[in-house]
């Protein structure tokens, strides 16, 4: 039986692959220009694909793959029936609200919402009790307050460093994000002896 | 062309899985109905008044309509609620123990995905007047034994309790807003998230770590229940120790246990159960075919206070899988196809009688063209895969074979069927 990862393309695949050789697996085919869809570590235990991060919770949910690696903003974008056994120490950043310093954000009348992430905004404003129109934008979307599309934008902030470049700043913090790893809710009791090992070894590493 | 003819979410059943959906119901009916259930069907419309306030199932989720009364209807999202009250409407006394079985469609209007199947095909028990451990353990033993009736065998049965967490809560200060949160976390086992959150709250350290170590109470049963005599804290937590190690033994006894493992993790969020809960998993199919539990307050709402376990499998999900490993049963019966002569007619419609009293399926149609023309159209035609073709012609019967008609005697035809 072979354990199979679901891994979201990019930034988080690059450190999770790195993190699976630190805990001594093997991908001997793999480099990040190859083309080939899936690898498979020279033990033949574990193997891998690459996809894009919202498809990971599906891959995971629907048991096309184990485990999977993907950051914490997809899952709470997209939610999917998976176990949320670990926030690993990859990806971290915060799920801002951002705008310009010197124009408060309009409560108590109507608001834009420039954002990647319609629920994870909506989800917030509503929380505090205030009604949003919202964008969906799929990148770029700093733009969206500088043309004046919206008030505000929700968004991933890193570095801070885009924000910073266009004039706008963080107004407010919604949530740390980090990468999670997720397991298929059936592969975890079916498939015990083989994934308990990888999870604890992924703990070492936290 | 089609697409302003379906809906996303409904589907047809094709007649190669119609038959294998069949050939499981009947086996799976014929095992419940040699366990003493007794077969039951409700409405596919339910009043809207019915489900409002019930939390397991949220309102969003409901097909609703209006009748010309301007009563609002819904279609049947779950077959346990109305089972539980045909019980208590056609038997009153709580005491009386009631076993039921049903086969039926339920609807859910999911919001997402689009995709998702919103017509559920259910098939299901449940077993109502009893609160022992041997009624779990009855309900749970069909479970599994329903999967390996119909050739599946990689089965798991992951057994809880919600009521273990539930009194650990009680020892615990926390506000509804925390519980849920926490609750949920527990059920996706997001070990990270609980660390954080229970960080800032006025709880012990011990209660702390207690929490956090909740979702990992799962797996083999007797370490789990060694695990799980540690986290008591009172009298009604020991309990449910004792009740699912007892489970546990009733399955032992029944040769069953060696597919059961546990989990502590399962809460009652979404869900009406009160006490045991278990969902059903086939090995390499990712999403659980069977839910089931105990639901000793529900009958209450139509009152008869009533303890009630059951299960219901989800079938097009096992078909799936089946299909998938080639377990389907298929429909192997050979046809007869006769084409005959206008002349001929009454002894076509005879003949095919006579194949149809011994169990044998066979048609009739008239010769229109050449009967090459015949043969061959319906060697193309999926649906007469295994048809076997006759002539009749001038009251003389032909039997096509490869591409030669063998003439045959009327009687020879029952002699090779019998």
């Amino acid at each position: 039986m072979v354990i199979r990862f679901a891994l979201a393309k990019g930034r988080v695949a690059k450190k999770a692959i790195e993190l699976l050789t630190e805990l001594g697996y093997v991908f001997d085919d793999y480099s990040e220009k190859s083309r080939k869809l899936i690898f498979t570590d020279t033990t033949g235990t574990i193997e891998f694909f690459l996809v894009k991060s919202p498809d990971v919770p599906t891959y995971v949910e629907k048991g096309a793959a184990d485990i999977g690696i993907v950051g914490k903003d997809v899952l709470l974008e997209h939610p999917a029936q998976v176990y949320e056994l670990l926030n690993l120490n990859i990806g971290r950043c915060k799920m801002c609200v951002a705008g310009y310093e010197d124009r408060p954000l309009p409560y108590g009348k109507k608001m834009v919402v420039g954002t990647k992430y319609p629920l994870i905004a909506k989800t917030y404003f509503n929380a505090k009790n205030q009604l949003v129109d919202i964008i969906k934008i799929n990148g770029s979307v700093e733009l969206a307050p500088i043309i004046g599309l919206s008030d505000c934008i929700v968004d991933i902030v890193e570095s801070g460093n885009t924000l910073r470049e266009n004039g706008l700043s963080v107004l407010e913090e919604i949530c740390d994000i980090s990468s999670c790893l997720i397991v298929n809710q059936v592969s975890l009791k079916t498939k015990r002896e083989l994934i308990d090992p990888i999870i604890q070894e992924f703990k070492t590493q936290l | 062309m089609l697409l302003n003819y379906t809906i996303d979410g409904f589907e047809n059943i094709q007649h190669q899985d119609y038959y294998s959906l069949q050939k499981i119901i009947n086996k799976l009916t014929t095992l419940y109905r040699l366990y003493g259930y007794h077969q039951i069907s409700t409405p596919t419309f339910e009043t809207y008044d019915l489900y409002v306030h019930e939390d397991s199932i949220p309102c969003d989720d409901l097909f609703k309509l209006v009748n010309h009364q301007g009563k609002v209807l819904v279609l049947k999202p779950d077959a346990t609620l109305p089972v539980t009250r045909m019980a208590a409407m056609n038997h009153p006394n709580p005491d009386e123990i009631i076993k039921f079985s049903y086969q039926t469609n339920i609807y859910r209007n999911f919001s997402s995905p689009e995709m998702i199947k919103k017509e559920i095909t259910q098939i299901g028990i449940e077993y109502f007047g009893n609160d022992t451990p041997e009624c779990d353990g009855e309900v749970i033993g069909l479970a599994i034994l329903s999967l390996l009736e119909i050739g599946i065998k990689d089965v798991h049965i992951d057994l809880g309790h919600v009521g273990f967490i539930n009194y650990l809560f009680e020892e615990l200060t926390l506000s509804s807003f925390e519980r849920e949160t926490l609750f949920q976390y527990i059920e996706n086992k997001n070990i990270g998230d609980i660390a954080c959150f229970v960080k800032p709250l006025n709880l012990s350290t011990a209660a702390k770590e207690m929490i956090a170590k909740l979702p990992t109470l799962y797996g083999e049963p007797k370490t789990v229940l060694k695990e799980m005599k540690a986290f008591c804290l009172n009298g009604k937590m020991e309990g449910v120790v004792e009740k699912i190690s007892e489970i546990y033994c009733h399955l032992e006894v029944m040769g069953l246990a060696e597919y059961v493992s546990f989990d502590l993790g399962f809460t009652n969020q979404m869900n009406y159960y009160s006490d045991i809960n278990f969902k059903g998993y086939i090995n390499n199919w990712g999403e659980p075919v069977i839910s089931g539990g105990r639901y000793n307050n529900l009958s209450e709402k139509f009152g008869i206070p009533r303890p009630a376990c059951g299960f219901a499998i989800d079938l097009i999900k096992v078909i799936d899988y089946m299909e998938q490993e080639n377990l389907l049963p298929v429909d192997t019966q050979s046809r007869h196809a006769i084409f005959y002569d206008d002349d001929d007619k009454a002894m076509a419609y005879t003949i095919a009688n006579d194949l149809r009293t011994k169990n044998e399926i066979s048609e009739v149609f008239m010769i229109k063209t050449d009967w090459g023309f015949h043969v061959q159209s319906l060697r193309e035609n999926p649906l007469y895969k295994n048809a076997i073709i006759y002539f009749l012609s001038k009251g003389k019967l032909c039997i096509v074979e490869g591409d030669q008609y063998l003439s045959l005697k009327s009687n020879e035809i029952k002699r090779e069927v019998d």
